[in-house]
């Protein structure tokens, strides 16, 4: 509303704009918070007032309906000493970044060799994604299925391959049911990393291939030279979004083993739902979530650091 | 890319997204073939019936219908609050000057590394509290307010390239604050919110931590899924059934939309410039 002058170019006669009695309008702080206010409600009661509220119930011992008793750090140095809870702690991590590497590797080897040609893999690029789409609850149930000890898939896959002293009881074995559950979850992961990689690299100017062509380059050391290296940018996403996807897991490891067998499959994010919600100990399963937030926090530092950077 | 490009790539991509796809052909075969066939593994062709038996009988065996109406209302409504709060929000924030405004918004769109697991404890003492375990609501307050740290994001950063002469121009016509919001800016944002709608929908319609902790009867569909499994085994064909009903409606989605999944993964992880 600075541009009164201009405005009065017509003629003379007219009032310039400036003298126009506008109807007085809302405020700015006052428009934004009424805008704001449903969201805020929403936001504080299932953000804001539960982290507060699950660090706090952390410090306390909290036993059915009995009122709780605070036990300052009590909580945090038994999950130091407990050893089902540091061996979850240890299934996170191994789980995150095994997971995590299985599914950007194979993500972007595919998506190389899709971005070879382009169009005739189009729908082979949408089949490996749709696993993706697969509700978790759904793909608990399928690899369950796989698994079995009597008829599943993998066992009658080495049956028929003769190799019968291999079959066993996949989730139920100790030393095979982490990675079968990890495989199983790459299964749903791969689409992720496979579609951001491929778009990264059908972003690359097609004159950098075209120079490369001229100097004689084999599509192998096109591979090498440019799509590997201007591809990075997307792996990178890709690695970020499938750690910050794992380190939270819960849903496969609940349909596929429950946290078993011996409590060998379980994750931090499982192990809080079991102290709190199966075992009813609210205030240690609030710590164990406190280190989870903790473990979350420190890995996305990179990623707050360039949201904060990036929101003006 | 330019060039002869090798032999082998086309092969070895089909190979891999054959062997992709085979365990939720395994499922469709499944519950279209009588039990006794598939006992010994669904890919035994010793004899090969079509049925549909499973298809129709498991709609008393277990309550499938009632758990796809749950799932519909629950990931509707949750669908349907950040659809209108997180566009209103976004608009606020790119556009009004506020106290707090950079701090609420620093806060709101880094919300989203949380863990569900986060909201488990609290939540579940305050419905104990309030007498809400079991209401659907218990579990759509949590869904709309965690989607608020990515779907803000997403709309705000749509904003960035939304002409600022058009909002100018209504603010010289005395349109104030709110009708530019609803009659300038929301109009303009069929885009953003139809992605947030896609995601949100297919999220919430998955979700199983927060209904396994806060639902006992009323269960959407991958909750009754987690229970059913574990209690019918003898039923592998009823139950391939109710899996496949479960995730039909996000896979379909899923696959006609799959370009809004890619961008909505890096909107949810903050990594989208």
């Amino acid at each position: 509303m600075t541009d009164t002058t201009t405005s009065s170019v017509d003629g003379p006669k007219g009032p310039p704009i400036g003298a126009l009695r506008l109807p007085r309008q809302l405020s700015q702080s006052r428009a934004a918070y009424i805008l704001l206010a449903p969201l805020l409600i929403f936001f504080g009661i299932s953000v804001v007032y539960p982290v507060v509220e699950t660090i706090r119930l952390s410090f306390f011992e909290i036993k059915g309906l009995a009122p709780p008793k605070a036990v300052g750090l009590g909580n945090y140095l038994k999950l130091f000493y407990d050893e089902n809870f540091m061996r979850a702690l240890r299934v996170t991590f191994y789980w995150s970044f095994s997971a995590t590497f299985f599914s950007v590797i194979i993500g972007w080897a595919l998506a190389m060799a899709c971005a070879l040609k382009p169009r005739e893999t189009m729908v082979f690029r949408v089949l490996i994604f749709a696993a993706y789409g697969v509700s978790e609850a759904v793909v608990g149930f399928i690899w369950l299925g796989i698994y079995r000890p009597d008829y599943g898939l993998l066992n009658g896959i080495l049956g028929g391959m003769g190799l019968e002293h291999l079959q066993q009881a996949w989730l139920g074995n100790p030393a095979t049911a982490l990675t079968a559950v990890i495989v199983a979850y790459v299964w749903t992961q791969v689409g992720l990393p496979l579609m951001m990689c491929f778009a990264s690299i059908q972003s690359i100017p097609r004159t950098y291939f075209e120079a490369a062509y001229i100097d004689g380059a084999k599509p192998m050391s096109m591979m090498r030279h440019i799509v590997m290296p201007l591809s990075l940018p997307g792996v990178r996403v890709a690695i970020f979004i499938n750690l910050l996807q794992s380190l939270k897991a819960f849903d496969l490891i609940y349909m596929l083993t429950g946290g078993g067998p011996v409590r060998t499959t379980e994750t931090v994010g499982f192990f809080m739902f079991r102290e709190s919600m199966l075992n009813f100990k609210l205030g240690y399963g609030a710590a164990s979530t406190v280190v989870l937030l903790v473990a979350v926090l420190i890995v996305s530092i990179p990623l707050i650091a360039q949201r904060t950077r990036a929101v003006k | 890319m330019i060039g002869k490009t090798p032999i082998w790539v086309l092969p070895i991509v089909a190979i891999v997204a054959l062997i992709w796809i085979v365990p939720l052909l395994g499922l469709v075969i499944i519950s279209i073939r009588p039990m006794a066939e598939t006992t010994l593994g669904w890919w035994s062709m010793a004899e090969v019936t079509f049925t549909l038996d499973a298809w129709t009988t498991v709609w008393d065996k277990f309550p499938l219908a009632y758990a796809a109406w749950v799932s519909t209302k629950i990931a509707v409504i949750s669908t349907l609050i950040p659809m209108v709060m997180a566009p209103a929000a976004a608009y606020a924030f790119h556009y009004l000057s506020f106290p707090m405004r950079r701090v609420l918004l620093l806060i709101i769109v880094n919300a989203f590394v949380l863990p569900n697991q986060v909201v488990v404890i609290p939540l579940f003492l305050l419905w104990r509290d309030l007498g809400m375990i079991d209401n659907m609501w218990s579990v759509i307050i949590p869904f709309a307010g965690l989607s608020f740290a990515w779907s803000v994001f997403l709309v705000k950063n749509y904003l960035e390239d939304f002409p600022k002469d058009l909002i100018e121009a209504a603010q010289i016509d005395a349109c104030g604050p709110i009708a530019r919001f609803f009659y300038i800016v929301l109009p303009n944002m069929l885009t953003p919110i139809a992605a947030v709608a896609i995601l949100q929908f297919m999220w919430t319609w998955n979700g199983l931590l927060l209904p396994v902790v806060f639902l006992r009867d009323e269960l959407p569909l991958p909750a009754l899924l987690a229970r059913v499994q574990g209690v019918y085994d003898n039923n592998f064909d009823q139950v391939a059934v109710a899996a496949i009903i479960t995730t039909i409606v996000p896979l379909v989605i899923f696959v006609v939309f799959q370009r809004y999944f890619t961008a909505g993964a890096q909107t949810k992880t903050g990594s989208k410039e």
